[in-house]
């Protein structure tokens, strides 16, 4: 019985002793992150989740990236000295290198020392992406679209081993710095491709002497060195020695000027010394260690959000009083449910409609997001030209009475004559609430839903294989280009291509013909709108909303908003260090 | 037969046994799981790009050349890559195996030898208020979900109080010792109930045997009976419960590695489900079903060597 006692005393000594937590010394300038996911690896042409772009960003860098205090978003050089110079009929794009960029130090290198990056390293490294056998999964981004390289992957998918120093005609090198791209067809958005991480530079040395294990070896030309990345829970980089001349913008759109972001307005990046990424799977530990001042920044998680805003969308005073203050940006995203307009049924406009119409977009945004989301009038979500500014879609719920006549006018009053309609959706518990959701609202009308969940990968192969009646999906935006959402749209780019519910309005298909080929101007954006206005008329979908992130900050971290384009973003964040040090002492 | 000859032939039933299980996880994952291409390339999966990767992964071979892969992995040990993170899984096991092991040997270690303590002090008194409340308070731990009391645990003594790490570890000696005390303790917390309860059914089937009369009868005291020969003749069901555990822990304890931020097993295994990643399930299900062998022909050997009625055949 004593040694049993003096275990427990033993026990509680040690939990004492060693167990007392560490409070967050490290006041110094480390950028302290979470995500709640593992990282894939370090391989840029596997980085296909945010998580992974944003760990492959911060030491790989591409061509372009988007200007860090502009809005809309503006694409500005990065790796490449100036923008491209595009030939008249829109089809090459000639890049001038930047001189004296150095690959990080890397035992790849003669002596360990990284080399100068050059024009043919792009070369290689979009050949990897396009690389049959090593499946990159940012491929979609130039399927078709650079001359020669389609037919280059598929010569090589036939063969045992890939020839990278066969000459492709769409992308090749004319000097040691100059880069030229020659596409099919004219396609403006190829330059978003170049700020996406699929596309960074890497060297092919580095790429040879580890080989498989290459995607745990970043060394690219970033603002951040990783030396080797392991799958744990914390990846801890340090800032570049040798990183290039680069400063922080001086320009800035108005309400960055405003809101004090031009402080550190010329001072060479990156402006931390380090940044430690803790992978926090669940929300409770990621909420306490933020509320702790041990993370910096934080989405607000689901079961914390009525504890932290305020019905009116405001910071509660206890997060206020903690020098914590909150960040609402409108996320370029829509969420929806889509008619299989390949059945005879959907091609029904009144029957569309009069479903759209008995939705209560309202009643959603409060049961499943908060009321923090806003409701989608159409397909371009707010930020993006093509967007109509405090436009409201006829055929916006809820009127419950004009769906029913509606619903009178197809044909089917009361829902009379209608088969029971399935409604697929993914298997996730907001998925099926959803789904039971949509179920109420239509039985308003007489239309009867039957709800079926599917895991998500089988949710996709029932879409492709066009085995859906409704389905309820969302898309987020690859690139801020209106394009991007209408493309979903679009009749040729049908399942198995973007376009999932078949959607094939000839008007529409004409309009986005003729605009896919415009470089940006009021005449592109004209048309955009008056898709946008199609779209919501015809009711080719049920819309959804547009999410808004809403994200909670320290009053020590500098520079930090929320983006959807986050790529890159660690080199721009500042940490004060005093004011760190008063804050820590009353967390 | 001696020890030797036994041990042996009880190993050599891994290869049935990895034969059976490698034809169930084959079957289950090409009925059941969702397809491996369309989760690795999520939103811009094209039928061409799907049906590329399925041949790049191997998906396309006939069932038997697929079900012989497996086997062989099996017995080479060679189990590939991940499909997701393209990490080489023996790799990942091994990094993922010394978190898990920090956490769930001190647990487990800790766990049984309180539970077995408190059966053995309950059972002293058996019958009485303490056995009685010991009981209730054992009903009343597994009542509350392990859930409750990790997120209680965690918001009390590392938020408020601040005496534990909220989450987090570091490798090495004795840097990840301030980060698994709290997982250790809220581990042992979800064992004791069900473990006293188990613990003190078997030393109580014990007292009421013949042989403890015979010793009362002689007149020993409560303590030697209770330590010397009950505790002893407990052992068979003692060393079965323990030793039959001890291959699942190296599969870590999901709910804890995952709130607390522990690199283990878990998470591995957990995330290996989640993406349909069949090298990583595989490799798990087959080193467990390994281990779970392995591991019962240990507990065998050790009936031999805590009760000499049983003897190997």
């Amino acid at each position: 019985m004593k040694k049993f006692t003096s275990l427990l005393v033993a026990l509680v000594l040690i939990s004492g002793l060693i167990g007392c937590t560490k409070k967050n010394k490290d006041t110094g300038r480390t950028l302290n992150l979470s995500i709640p996911q593992e990282v894939k690896g370090m391989d840029p042409i596997y980085a296909n989740d945010r998580y992974s772009s944003n760990e492959v960003g911060r030491v790989y860098e591409g061509l372009l990236e988007y200007h860090y205090l502009k809005r809309p978003y503006t694409l500005v050089p990065n790796l490449a000295d100036a923008m491209p110079v595009v030939s008249e009929d829109g089809l090459t794009y000639t890049f001038k290198i930047r001189k004296g960029v150095m690959f990080h130090d890397d035992a790849s290198f003669p002596n360990g020392k990284g080399r100068e990056l050059v024009a043919e390293d792009f070369v290689y490294s979009i050949k990897r992406l396009a690389d049959p056998k090593l499946q990159g999964l940012g491929w979609w981004l130039l399927d078709g679209k650079v001359k020669g390289l389609n037919e280059w992957r598929k010569k090589y998918s036939e063969l045992p081993k890939v020839d990278y120093t066969e000459v492709v005609e769409g992308l090749k090198t004319l000097d040691k710095y100059t880069l030229q791209f020659k596409l099919n067809k004219p396609f403006p958005q190829f330059l978003y491709s170049l700020a996406m991480p699929f596309t960074f530079a890497v060297a092919k040395e580095v790429v040879a002497k580890y080989g498989q294990e290459f995607l745990n070896h970043p060394v690219g030309t970033g603002p951040f060195i990783l030396p080797v990345f392991q799958q744990t829970k914390k990846i801890t980089y340090v800032k570049s020695p040798n990183f290039r001349k680069k400063l922080y913008p001086t320009e800035a759109s108005e309400e960055f000027k405003t809101a004090g972001f031009l402080e550190d307005a010329g001072k060479q990046l990156p402006l931390v010394d380090k940044v430690v990424v803790n992978v926090i799977i669940e929300s409770q530990p990621r909420w306490l260690n933020f509320l702790k001042g041990k993370i910096d920044f934080i989405g607000i998680p689901k079961d914390n959000f009525d504890s932290a805003v305020t019905p009116s969308r405001t910071l509660s005073e206890e997060y206020i009083s903690k020098g914590i203050s909150l960040l609402v940006n409108p996320s370029l995203d829509i969420t929806y449910t889509a008619f299989n307009h390949d059945l005879k049924l959907f091609q029904n406009v009144d029957l569309r409609r009069a479903m759209a119409l008995a939705y209560d977009v309202v009643k959603s945004n409060e049961l499943f997001y908060n009321n923090t989301a806003l409701p989608a009038q159409s397909v371009v979500p707010p930020g993006i030209a093509g967007n109509i500014k405090n436009y409201v879609s006829s055929f916006r719920g809820p009127n419950v009475d004009e769906a029913k006549k509606l619903l009178a006018k197809a044909g089917y009053p009361e829902g009379k004559g209608l088969p029971i309609i399935t409604y697929d959706c993914p298997s996730g518990t907001v998925s099926r609430q959803i789904g039971e959701y949509v179920k109420k609202q239509m039985a308003q009308i007489g239309v009867r839903i039957k709800v079926i969940n599917n895991p998500w990968p089988e949710l996709q192969k029932k879409i492709t294989k066009r085995q859906v009646m409704l389905y309820g999906i969302a898309w987020g935006a690859d690139y801020p280009d209106a394009e991007n959402f209408l493309q979903l749209l679009y009749g040729p780019n049908k399942s198995p291509g973007a376009n999932g519910s078949g959607y094939n309005n000839p008007e529409f298909n004409k309009l986005f013909k003729t605009s896919s080929i415009m470089q940006d101007s009021p005449e592109r954006t004209a048309l955009y709108e008056k898709m946008n206005r199609i779209a919501a008329d015809q009711a080719p979908w049920i819309y959804g909303v547009h999410r808004q992130n809403f994200t909670l900050r320290h009053s020590f971290l500098k520079n930090y908003m929320s983006t959807d384009f986050e790529t890159g973003q660690a080199q721009y964040l500042n940490i004060d260090s005093k004011l760190k040090v008063k804050v820590l002492e009353k967390l | 037969m001696n020890l030797w000859q036994y041990t042996l032939r009880r190993l050599l039933y891994i290869i049935p046994t990895i034969l059976g299980v490698a034809g169930i996880i084959f079957v289950i994952f090409n009925l059941v799981a969702p397809d491996p291409a369309l989760i690795m390339l999520g939103k811009h999966a094209s039928v061409a790009q799907i049906a590329e990767l399925r041949s790049e992964l191997g998906l396309d071979k006939p069932y038997w050349a697929q079900y012989l892969d497996i086997v062989k992995s099996a017995f080479t040990f060679d189990f590939g890559r991940s499909w997701t993170t393209k990490q080489e899984i023996l790799s990942m096991i091994k990094r993922g195996a010394i978190p898990s092991l920090t956490l769930s040997v001190p647990a487990f270690f800790l766990s049984t030898v309180i539970s077995i303590s408190i059966s053995l002090f309950v059972s002293f008194y058996r019958g009485k208020w303490l056995d009685k409340s010991a009981v209730f308070i054992c009903v009343l731990l597994m009542s509350v979900t392990s859930l409750a009391y990790i997120l209680f645990g965690q918001w009390l003594f590392a938020y408020k109080l601040g005496w534990f790490e909220i989450s987090g570890y570091e490798s090495g000696f004795p840097d990840f010792v301030p980060y698994i005390i709290l997982p250790v303790i809220i581990w042992i917390v979800l064992s004791i109930g069900p473990d006293v309860r188990f613990y003190r059914t078997v030393m109580l089937d014990e007292i009421y045997q013949d042989y403890v009369r015979t010793a009362k009868a002689k007149g020993l005291s409560e303590k030697t009976i209770l330590f010397k020969h009950v505790l002893k003749n407990a052992m068979i069901p003692i060393v079965t419960f323990v030793v039959i555990q001890i291959p699942f822990l190296i599969l870590g304890a999901l709910l804890l590695e995952n709130f607390f931020s522990i690199p283990g097993l878990g998470g591995i295994t957990l995330n290996g489900i989640y993406n349909s990643d069949f090298p990583v399930i595989k490799a798990m299900t087959i080193l467990t079903a390994m281990a779970y062998i392995i591991f019962s022909v240990i507990t065998d050997v050790i009936y031999t060597l805590v009760d000499p009625r049983v003897r190997l055949k």
